[in-house]
């Protein structure tokens, strides 16, 4: 069953391979977006607006999607 | 590999010897604030975000990455970097939003801690024991790789090196705890990103630019066509075939890495609010994009000048030895003494921490029939600290005899992180998931991930099919969790509160308990 499996994995062009690893970096972006406000500022000192997580996580995603897009295949 | 000795110059002694020296009293100097068990293991729960963020990648970086990583480059390319991207940004958001707010709010010292509380003690030790023998053995491990890189490059006896790091690192773990082992990391970031940097730099600029660099690559025939693409086909004759970088690095392998490393979470659970704790996370994930840049891109260069090396892991000894000019010299060799270091005094420091408040912990409860002392697991702290890294100057010598051992270990723990991911997230999301559900799919899936491994070149054709065995061992540990536990009576919920998801954000009682367990020394 492997080598079945595997041989149509062989055959698959890389460009599906960037979209899977695209949608993994693009799909963390975008759940963390959706986390609620509450919980990313629990226990935080201030509600700073720059203390919001999920702003960050998704700026320091941009340079991964980059990189994938530019040299993924 | 030829030694540089005759190549360093006074400048980079005093250079070397500075940043020791500077190691050791920044690092001494944070012992004033332990009074505590909780200030030696746990910094007190006072780190901030940056400094823990900084840590993290502190101790991801190991003297051998920068040798292996480059040879890494050297030998496949920019693929090799998969590691560092694929394998951190998305491992490291889950941990920070999914796993770390539960760790930090349940107040545990260890992971191990975490599952004994969700599921059961048989759990805990298990945990406890594989991790501990893969932590004390890997502080030996590291002394020795780094003697013998020592030796190789700078000529010095082997034991001089194991004594000289040993000292250094064991002063300031024992006294200062993990407060003088992150803020010295930080530091030693500083130092490994300012040397590799120069290194990167120059190489570069020896290979003719990036497009020189690249031109001179391309043309070295066949095998170096794929240097400059990340994703390489299913079939591809090296380790790092996409399937396995997507689905197995990049889904299983690097979260459980990031949400099961005692290593790497010990500065987490030090955290002075859950805030600092997720952002701390988060922000490593932003210093592990540098990471490839600095330490691959020398190896790139390393076969754009030399494409006839020996073996691919003398690329920087050899970069070093060629390019860097006195003064720079002393700053790469301080920048591998960073590296060192900061890896030996997290697995110390997590070694001492698990063994109190997994094993000694519990057996004393038993026993006495009372808590810890703090002053008890203060000192016990301290000399178990002392004990391992002295321990481990004599065990040291023996890995180059028993190399078996290591490669045994690194097996062992291969082994685990499948079925420990998946024990974690059912844990944590599925609250019908029971004792003995946990304990079976950890045992069983560490078995028949045993099974896999030993017959993974079979079933699996790939170079290292280890990418390719934890997806299945983290299924297999998932199914065998789901079905015991459907067939096992359900925890009680006052057993699961502030333990699994939906339980801490919206239940005020679950943030009370919390509390108060935060509260308590």
């Amino acid at each position: 069953m492997w080598s079945a499996l595997s041989e149509w994995l062989a055959r698959l062009p890389l460009w599906v391979a960037q979209i899977c690893v695209l949608t993994l970096f693009v799909a963390a972006g975008a759940w963390a977006l959706m986390l609620p406000r509450e919980f990313i500022y629990l226990d935080a000192p201030d509600r700073a607006r720059w203390r919001d997580l999920r702003i960050w996580a998704v700026l320091f995603l941009v340079p991964y999607v980059t990189l994938y897009v530019v040299l993924g295949r | 590999m030829q030694q540089v000795t005759s190549t360093l110059a006074a400048i980079d002694y005093v250079i070397v010897v500075a940043y020791m020296v500077g190691m050791l009293a920044v690092g001494l100097y944070f012992a004033k604030y332990v009074h505590s068990t909780g200030d030696l293991l746990l910094a007190g729960r006072s780190l901030p975000f940056w400094a823990i963020g900084i840590s993290i990648v502190a101790s991801d970086i190991g003297a051998i990455d920068l040798i292996s990583g480059s040879g890494g480059a050297y030998q496949y390319g920019i693929a090799q970097a998969n590691f560092d991207w694929v394998g951190s940004m998305p491992a490291l958001l889950i941990a920070a939003f999914v796993f770390v707010p539960y760790y930090w709010r349940a107040g545990v010292f260890t992971i191990p801690e975490f599952l004994g509380r969700r599921y059961n003690a048989g759990v805990q030790t298990i945990q406890a024991l594989i991790w501990l023998s893969f932590m004390a053995t890997n502080v030996a491990i590291m002394l020795w790789t780094s003697a013998v890189f020592l030796h190789e490059i700078l000529g010095w006896p082997h034991e001089l090196a194991i004594a000289i790091t040993a000292t250094i690192v064991g002063a300031y773990t024992v006294t200062g705890g993990l407060g003088a082992i992150v803020m010295t990391d930080v530091l030693q970031v500083v130092v490994m990103y300012v040397g590799a940097g120069a290194l990167l730099v120059l190489s570069v600029w020896e290979a003719g630019g990036w497009h020189g660099m690249t031109d001179k690559i391309l043309a070295l025939g066949d095998k170096t066509q794929n240097f400059f693409t990340l994703l390489l086909p299913h079939d591809a004759p090296t380790p790092y075939p996409w399937t396995g970088i997507v689905f197995g690095l990049g889904l299983i392998l690097s979260t459980a890495y990031f949400v099961g490393n005692q290593a790497v979470l010990q500065r987490a659970l030090g955290a002075r609010t859950e805030w600092d704790a997720k952002a701390g996370m988060v922000l490593a994930g932003l210093l592990k994009l540098m990471v490839p840049v600095l330490v691959f891109t020398p190896g790139l260069a390393a076969k754009a000048i030399y494409p006839d090396l020996e073996r691919a892991d003398q690329a920087v000894p050899t970069l070093v030895r060629e390019l860097m000019p006195p003064g720079l010299t002393g700053l790469m060799f301080a920048a591998f003494f960073a590296a060192i270091m900061s890896s030996i005094d997290s697995y110390l420091n997590s070694c001492t921490t698990v063994f109190i408040s997994d094993i000694y912990h519990p057996a004393y409860r038993r026993i006495a029939g009372r808590p810890l002392p703090d002053w008890h697991g203060l000192w016990l702290g301290r000399l178990l600290t002392a004990a391992l890294i002295v321990t481990a100057c004599f065990v040291a010598p023996l890995i180059a005899e028993f190399e078996t051992i290591y490669v045994a270990l690194q097996t062992l723990l291969s082994l685990f992180q499948g079925p420990t991911l998946a024990i974690l997230l059912l844990g944590i999301l599925w609250r019908r998931a029971t004792r003995w559900g946990g304990l079976a799919g950890l045992v069983l899936g560490v078995m028949m991930t045993g099974v896999w491994t030993t017959l993974g070149d079979d079933l699996f054709p790939s170079e290292r099919p280890f990418l390719f065995v934890s997806i299945s061992s983290f299924l297999f540990t998932a199914g065998v969790t789901i079905v015991v536990s459907i067939f096992t009576r359900p925890e009680p919920p006052e057993k699961l509160r502030g333990l699994v998801y939906g339980d801490v954000v919206h239940d005020a009682g679950a943030q009370a308990i919390l509390r108060e367990r935060l509260d308590t020394p």
